[in-house]
């Protein structure tokens, strides 16, 4: 038995796993917000189990049914805790020689989830620079230039290593890295102690003030290092940007476990406060031994970001259905997220929040172009504390709105918040071994989506029969809409699509025969177009998405 | 707030236990003033401040200075002169009426104790630095005395003996020097001394003059104005520094105990008695007596805030209007306290801060504190009946955290029920009510399911079943 905890910036879970038949299954969860005190909820998670089966309780903590009321408590402190911790958001400052090393240095910071704030000798004054990395609020600098750097850099780069050693001796704290070509100002930062200051003169210690402190200086590769670029920057950063057991981080590792486990290629997306995460993971090579990910984790893609830019603005109204839409009022309740994540999630503030999610997703869907490029995953998982808390159908159409590909995939959701802390397991084959047990249990079935590309318009784009599930069902396809087909989660069916035209589904053909699987919104069919084309008019686009998402979910005026 | 007090708490239904809490007091809280660089602290750590009393002095627009090459006379400096008592260094109170009007604590303020005058090793940084130096315990900082002479062609680095007037005259501007300042002992002109030629290093305090920028006196100047910064960094044997020829000396509006000091960075200080936590904080750190006017349907209207509230920290109600923030700047009211404040009004005034900034005239502080977050929602009664029985006394706004610094230990507080909520988002946000018991797992609007409460708010006949992540309960 084993509590997975998940301590996210807005909301706290607790999933309990117990050995049941000599298999790993989980057996509770729950979600609260992060002011609650955890003891509490794994107390009454654990009261509700016993309540609601007894005999399960007791055989979990190896009682005897029917003795007095356990200490509910006194249990819960000895069962093992696997806890996933969410990073709170650091900024870091970016020097370079030149903007566009400046760019590409901020790029891989961007993409390993820091906020950012850069400069380089090129465009700003030293007194601009050393606001940057002088500030309190940066807890890291990077500095950086190509292998060799060009003239253009190079003649700035003493004095930005001057400036960046004198702003770590004042700020201990500061962690420096030097990426690339500026490793080679790495002596600016090992200077010995002044041997008048080495010892006091009563013999007394050196106190920390008088100490001339050493700071943290990391070497690192340039920003054009690793397939993609940039990736062998972006993993050191991001390795020094987490906290040991980051829940977004251990997200993405258990994706990549999970697609082993299950041998399909898989594409998650979190989003939650403070950052958000969009990974790639598929088997690779012969016999799929070994898997191939890659992920983006962005500060920028939090539903609810620090700083909301008026881009973050617009993205929001873009997807939101509130009416009339009110730039500032958005703007308002868009940073009370932040005071009061969990404030008004109902009404009106779950339709923001699901505009607000669908732009954060927006914008890691934009920062990684290769992952978009790739086919259509065959299981796509919605993870995060905004989606777990809205109903299934409004999210599989949120799936449906911005993973834009022709294809066919199941999609989940990760409602007990069990990836993050099964990530947070060293142990790649133990990760493996639990998620190969746990793979029913994990994820929500949301259900499937099958997205054609090349419908023509007209009154009937062909005919679509289900065969299997509750019962066979055979309908027409409108192109332009979304259709939904009722099929049960843990139901299997086999499709048969007979297009009027050719479309593109995987291949190009008229005829398509493929097995689905059923979920809580049950089979969704896309007909809509290949990207999305919305009116470019406000209110024509709100009432078009407000269409939408009226038919998938109709307690939204309630 | 007494200890006693907190322990007689009854046990708290677990169901209420659930529902966000709410601190409205907090004992002793760290508070931050961030520094940018060409900014010198004038404290240190250890040192108790008052409000009043100069913490910091800001340089508003610094520029790049080509500082030249420093020496570093450190090993060949005389043995420094043992440090002065406070006593002898500061002359009687009676003797210092221009700076009487100073919190006496910061006349207290302790000194490093002196090294042994037989201690014949170099200089140790520790027990000559700027901070050994006698700061200005008063209100009104004292003027800085006219550098000596220095050796060097370059330049010199000066220690933080006084701080700069509050209006933003040249470092060298002609004040007079109140008589701790004036008539410097030797033992002080020693120290200084020591303190210039304390090898140079990032951070520390530099004074130059208009040549440092190739420009000399000219026939119109009567006299060459001196610059003065913050070190930044030394290439090639050459120091670059962040100066400017305006200056500004920022006052603590609160007392404590300083915890940290850097130039350039930061200064921390832990306050000497509670503080009210709020949401938002924006504008300067502030101080006024607390003005509670009277609200209509838990607003203020703008024109309420006259010049008779000049000086003033104003509870102005539920949200503060741009209106209402202009004319509190007009009028010097030094701050405002609502329910929310919204993103655009907090831009009008960040707008507005950046505009008289640029002018010449001195600029008074003025802060604004959103205690429940950016949407309308009126303050909680709770929360303004502690403000009303504190109104009239001296009160501190500080936005980092975002807080108003109350400078007691003892505050009265309202009596309260222990099922006491207050609904602080959703369809009810700003309403208050008791705490009835857990309604379990509820199907609210949009059909989200969320656990919940039954509340009876303010004299509503029947109760109404609320979100719990929509409740909040206050603890003081």
């Amino acid at each position: 038995m084993f509590f997975a905890l998940d301590f996210g910036a807005a909301t706290t879970s607790v999933a309990l796993v117990g050995n049941v038949g000599n298999r790993w299954r989980l057996i509770a969860h729950t979600a609260a917000p992060a002011s609650v005190d955890v003891e509490q909820l794994i107390a009454a998670q654990l009261a509700g189990v016993a309540s609601a089966d007894g005999e399960l309780f007791a055989e979990l903590s190896g009682r005897n049914v029917g003795q007095k009321p356990p200490d509910f408590a006194a249990i819960s402190q000895s069962w093992t805790r696997l806890t996933a911790h969410s990073t709170p958001p650091r900024r870091i400052a970016v020097l370079a020689g030149s903007r566009r090393q400046r760019r590409r240095l901020e790029e891989a910071a961007i993409n390993s989830g820091w906020l950012v704030a850069g400069g380089s000798g090129e465009e700003d004054d030293h007194v601009a620079l050393s606001r940057l990395v002088f500030d309190g609020e940066i807890s890291a600098v990077l500095l950086g230039a190509d292998q060799s750097p060009s003239g253009d850099e190079r003649r700035h780069l003493p004095d930005l290593a001057a400036l960046v050693a004198a702003a770590a001796r004042i700020r201990p704290e500061l962690t420096v890295v030097l990426a690339g070509g500026a490793a080679a100002h790495e002596l600016a930062f090992s200077q010995e102690p002044d041997p008048r200051f080495a010892q006091r003169p009563d013999g007394g210690e050196v106190t920390e003030a008088a100490a001339v402190s050493v700071p943290r200086v990391l070497l690192a590769p340039d920003a054009e290092a690793g397939n993609p670029a940039g990736a062998a920057l972006q993993q050191v950063l991001e390795g020094l940007r987490a906290v040991r057991d980051d829940s977004r981080l251990g997200f993405a590792r258990s994706i990549a476990s999970l697609a082993y486990v299950l041998d399909r290629t898989i594409e998650g997306l979190e989003v939650g406060l403070d950052s958000g995460l969009r990974i790639r993971s598929e088997p690779y090579g012969q016999n799929h031994f070994a898997v191939v990910s890659s992920h983006v984790l962005l500060a920028g893609a939090a539903y609810a970001p620090i700083d909301p830019t008026e881009e973050v603005i617009d993205g929001v109204l873009a997807w939101s259905t509130i009416s009339p839409p009110d730039r500032y009022r958005t703007l308002d309740r868009l940073r009370d997220f932040r005071i009061a994540p969990w404030g008004e999630s109902d009404g009106e503030g779950a339709i923001l929040r699901l505009a607000a999610a669908k732009a954060a997703v927006e914008r890691l869907i934009e920062a990684t172009p290769d992952i978009t490029g790739a086919p259509m995953p065959d299981l796509i998982v919605a993870g995060g504390g905004v989606f777990a808390s809205l109903p299934p159908s409004i999210v599989s159409l949120a799936m449906a709105d911005l993973i834009r590909r022709p294809g066919v995939a199941q999609l989940a959701c990760d409602q007990a918040r069990l990836l993050g802390p099964l990530g947070a397991l060293e142990d790649e084959a133990e990760r493996r071994r639990l998620l190969a047990n746990l793979a029913d249990d994990l994820l929500v079935p949301l259900g499937s989506l099958v997205m054609p590309a090349g419908i023509k318009a007209g009154r009937s784009a062909g005919r679509l029969r289900l065969r299997g599930g509750a019962q066979d069902a055979e309908i027409d396809m409108h192109p332009g809409a979304i259709q939904v087909l009722d099929l049960q989660a843990g139901m299997k069916a086999k499709v048969v699509i007979d297009f009027r035209d050719t479309v593109r589904l995987g291949t190009r053909s008229r005829h398509f025969e493929m097995d689905v699987s059923g979920g809580l919104s049950g089979l969704l069919l896309d007909l809509r177009d290949i990207p999305l084309r919305l009116p470019d008019r406000p209110e024509q686009r709100r009432a078009a998405l407000e269409a939408w998402q009226r038919g998938m979910w109709p307690e939204m005026d309630e | 707030m007494s200890p006693a007090r907190r322990s007689a708490r009854p046990a708290l239904d677990p169901a209420l236990a659930r529902v966000p809490m709410r601190r409205i007091l907090v004992l002793g809280p760290t508070i931050r003033f961030r520094l940018r660089p060409g900014d010198r602290a004038l404290v240190r750590p250890g040192d108790t401040v008052t409000p009043g009393m100069a913490l910091a002095e800001r340089t508003p627009d610094p520029v790049l200075m080509d500082v030249g090459k420093l020496p570093n006379r450190g090993p060949e400096m005389p043995r420094p002169m043992p440090l002065p008592t406070p006593a002898a260094v500061l002359p009687p109170v009676s003797a210092r009426a221009p700076v009487a009007a100073g919190p006496v604590s910061a006349m207290t303020a302790p000194v490093v104790a002196p090294e042994p005058a037989a201690a014949a090793e170099p200089l140790w940084r520790a027990g000559a630095s700027e901070f050994d130096m006698p700061r200005p315990t008063a209100s009104k900082p004292v003027a800085a005395p006219e550098p000596e002479p220095v050796a060097s062609p370059d330049a010199e680095v000066e220690a933080p003996v006084a701080a700069e007037p509050e209006s933003r005259a040249a470092p060298d501007a002609d004040v007079e020097a109140p008589a701790a300042a004036a008539a410097p002992s030797q033992a002080q002109a020693a120290l200084r001394g020591a303190e210039r030629r304390r090898p140079p290093e990032p951070g520390k305090w530099w004074v130059g003059g208009d040549d440092r920028r190739g420009k000399s006196g000219g026939k119109y100047r009567q006299n060459e104005r001196r610059i003065a910064g913050t070190l930044l960094f030394e290439t090639h044997g050459r120091w670059r520094a962040a100066a400017g020829e305006r200056h500004e000396t920022f006052e603590s509006p609160v007392a404590g105990v300083v915890a940290e000091a850097r130039n350039g960075v930061e200064i921390t200080v832990t306050v000497t008695g509670v503080a009210m936590p709020g949401a938002i904080g924006a504008g300067e750190p502030s101080r006024g007596y607390l003005d509670v006017p009277r609200l209509t349907d838990g607003d203020l209207w703008a024109t309420a805030l006259d010049v008779a509230r000049s000086g003033a920290i104003v509870v102005a109600g539920s949200r503060i209007s741009a209106q209402a923030i202009s004319r509190a700047r007009a009028m010097s009211i030094r701050g405002l306290l609502a329910g929310s404040v919204g993103q655009g009004e907090l831009r009008d005034l960040a707008a507005s801060e950046a505009r008289q900034r640029a002018g010449i005239a001195a600029i008074v502080p003025f802060g604004l504190l959103a205690l429940d977050g950016h949407q309308r929602r009126p303050i909680a009664t709770p929360v303004l009946a502690l403000l009303a029985a504190m109104a009239g006394r001296e009160v501190a706004i500080v936005t980092d955290p975002p807080m108003l610094v109350f400078d007691v230990s003892e505050v009265p507080l309202p009596e309260l029920p222990p099922d006491w909520v207050r609904v602080r988002s959703g369809q009810h946000a700003g309403r208050e009510g008791r705490f009835l018991g857990s309604a379990g797992l509820h199907r609210f609007r949009a059909g989200i399911h969320l656990e919940s409460a039954s509340v009876r708010l303010g004299d509503d006949e029947s109760p109404a079943v609320i979100a719990l992540s929509d409740l909040e309960r206050f603890v003081f």
